[in-house]
């Protein structure tokens, strides 16, 4: 009882969150947080470039290997795994290629929810899932990847048209 | 003199307090509630209907997506369920990992819970730090499987890969932070006036109330009972950990509050110990080309950070998908108590009890 009215009358309570509150709030105010170390906690994108992890899962890209020449052998099992049903193969030949070639590799990102499972199943490692996260765009046009036509953007880390944030000088 | 009737109003469902699109329907006697009914269904996908024609190894995505703030805890339930039906052992190491992950998923859904309940019951700052953390151990997701909220964290059978180089030092690192952290939570929090004021007593439900409707997790464990499916069914490597579970008798919004503050105490306790006792070995077991069932029934449940999570599959002989699949969703059930927390109390406390429940209206509707 006694205790409680001490409590009560004294206001330890204000005090320890108030000094917990000055003390962060001293330490970002005698901080800069532009410098190469990380001192705050908020990062200030896009004028810092965020740091991605490693295993990262942004939009899918299919690598060519050194020739030139796209690693695909259109054996669909990545289309046969994606549980969104985003990708279409249309099987080909190309002159002076033994495997199958895919004459069409269609991606629509729209509906891609970056689950890595395409990758998992590919075995020749002919796509990857990379780094690129500011997906943004204006039309439904521009999340269509392809290989064939206007849509020759299934290779590169390009962006999505002109809409990431960082690239809006 | 006056002449007074009875209001009907709508809580929500684009009211910031109710965490999503949960509309309350109330009827007020001036600031009593006479009558609370949840509606729900606003943000229903179909989930459990998706994955009748999905296979068993796509359907993980769509648990992704019922709890999006425990989505390692649905994934866990996912993939032990299918394993279950299919008699798979996994591989020890594959045991750690998974709870290790599932514990600091835990972690992360009450750093959640607190920032927002406390933001709605007006202590602003506790959310910052809640966040901070929070912010820190989505970065050992990304780091673990390469995507923050939506993770597909883990494969039947196993894991996809190992952990990553510098894994452990990363959870470590956060490991040696996050004690430190809660007692910052608790400086802020516990013996705060208006804090204490605006939880104690607010929406009580008694141990027998919520046994009869159902409720688990962290509010059953408040009104009083230790029921805890990590230790009454120990899934994944529970058996092998030596953790408490914090009770607490009162049954109120504060005991709820000191439940869950526990509760990441003892959570980081398991994550010690899985980085500790981590075995070596595979993290994959040999599977069969493509998973097809026979006629098969199976409930498995985990404990997730909200309460009992159930998958239960039944099989088709031959099919590659479950002929049913059922989500016992914990924020679904526990709803349910929510006019039992509110009729005769005031208004405002519809908003602390819609927070204390610490409901995710995306596992709510699935
Ligand atoms: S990441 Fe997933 S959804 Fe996207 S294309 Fe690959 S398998 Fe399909
Ligand atoms: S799995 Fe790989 S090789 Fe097979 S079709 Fe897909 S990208 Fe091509």
């Amino acid at each position: 009882m006694a205790s409680s009215l001490l409590r009560t009358l004294i206001p330890f309570d204000i005090y320890g969150g108030m000094k917990l509150t000055g003390k962060y709030f001293g330490k970002v105010l005698l901080q800069s947080n532009r410098g190469t170390k990380r001192t705050h906690i908020v990062v200030e994108y896009p004028e810092t470039p965020v740091t991605l992890m490693p295993r990262y899962r942004g939009r899918l890209q299919m690598i060519k290997d050194e020739q030139g020449e796209i690693k695909c052998v259109c054996c669909l099992a990545c289309e046969k795994i994606c549980p969104t049903q985003v990708i279409t193969i249309e099987k080909g030949k190309k002159e002076g290629r033994k495997t199958p070639y895919p004459t069409r590799y269609d991606f629509e990102m729209e509906r891609c929810i970056f689950c890595e499972f395409c990758v998992e199943s590919c075995g020749f490692d002919s796509i990857i899932l990379n780094h690129q996260f500011e997906l943004a765009a204006y039309n439904r046009e521009d999340f269509s990847h392809g290989t064939e036509g206007v849509f020759q953007n299934m290779y590169d880390l390009t962006p999505v048209g002109h809409y990431s944030v960082a690239s809006e000088e | 003199m006056f002449k007074t009737e009875e209001m009907e109003i709508n809580l929500g469902p684009q009211h910031p307090s109710t965490h999503g699109v949960l509309r309350v329907k109330l009827h007020l006697d001036g600031e009593t509630v006479t009558r609370c009914v949840p509606m729900i269904g606003y943000l229903h996908r179909g989930v459990e209907k998706i994955c009748e024609d999905k296979t068993f190894f796509q359907g993980q995505v769509w648990t992704d997506r019922t709890d999006y703030v425990a989505a390692i805890s649905n994934n866990l339930g996912w993939v032990e369920g299918v394993e279950k039906l299919f008699g798979i052992t996994t591989p020890r190491r594959a045991h750690y990992i998974r709870t290790m992950l599932t514990e600091l998923n835990r972690i992360t859904s009450h750093l959640l819970w607190l920032g927002t309940h406390a933001l709605d019951i007006g202590a602003m700052t506790v959310f910052l730090y809640a966040f901070r953390e929070r912010e820190e151990v989505l970065s050992i997701f990304e780091a673990f499987c390469g995507a923050r909220l939506t993770t597909t964290a883990f494969r039947i059978g196993g894991l996809r890969e190992d952990i990553p180089p510098g894994f452990e030092k990363q959870v470590r690192a956060f490991q040696a932070r996050f004690l430190d952290c809660i007692e910052e939570y608790e400086t802020l929090l516990t013996e705060n006036r208006i804090w204490k004021k605006r939880t104690i007593g607010v929406a009580p439900l008694n141990a027998e109330d919520a046994i009869a409707l159902g409720v688990t997790g962290p509010v059953l464990r408040a009104a009083g009972s230790s029921y805890d499916i990590r230790k009454a069914f120990p899934y994944a490597a529970y058996a092998e950990m030596d953790f408490d579970v914090p009770t607490q008798t009162a049954g109120d919004t504060y005991a709820r509050y000191l439940v869950r503050l526990a509760e990441m105490r003892q959570s980081h306790r398991i994550v010690n110990q899985c980085l500790d006792g981590l075995p070596e070995g595979p993290v994959m077991a040999k599977l069969p080309k493509v998973l097809k069932s026979e006629v098969n029934e199976v409930y498995h449940a985990i404990e997730a950070p909200k309460g009992e999570l159930g998958y239960y599959f039944i099989g088709e002989k031959g099919s590659q998908s479950p002929y049913r699949m059922h989500i016992r969703a914990p924020s679904f059930i526990n709803l349910q108590a929510l006019p039992k927390m509110t009729e005769g109390r005031l208004l405002a406390d519809v908003i602390a009890a819609i927070g204390t429940l610490d409901v995710v209206l995306g596992e709510v509707d699935r």
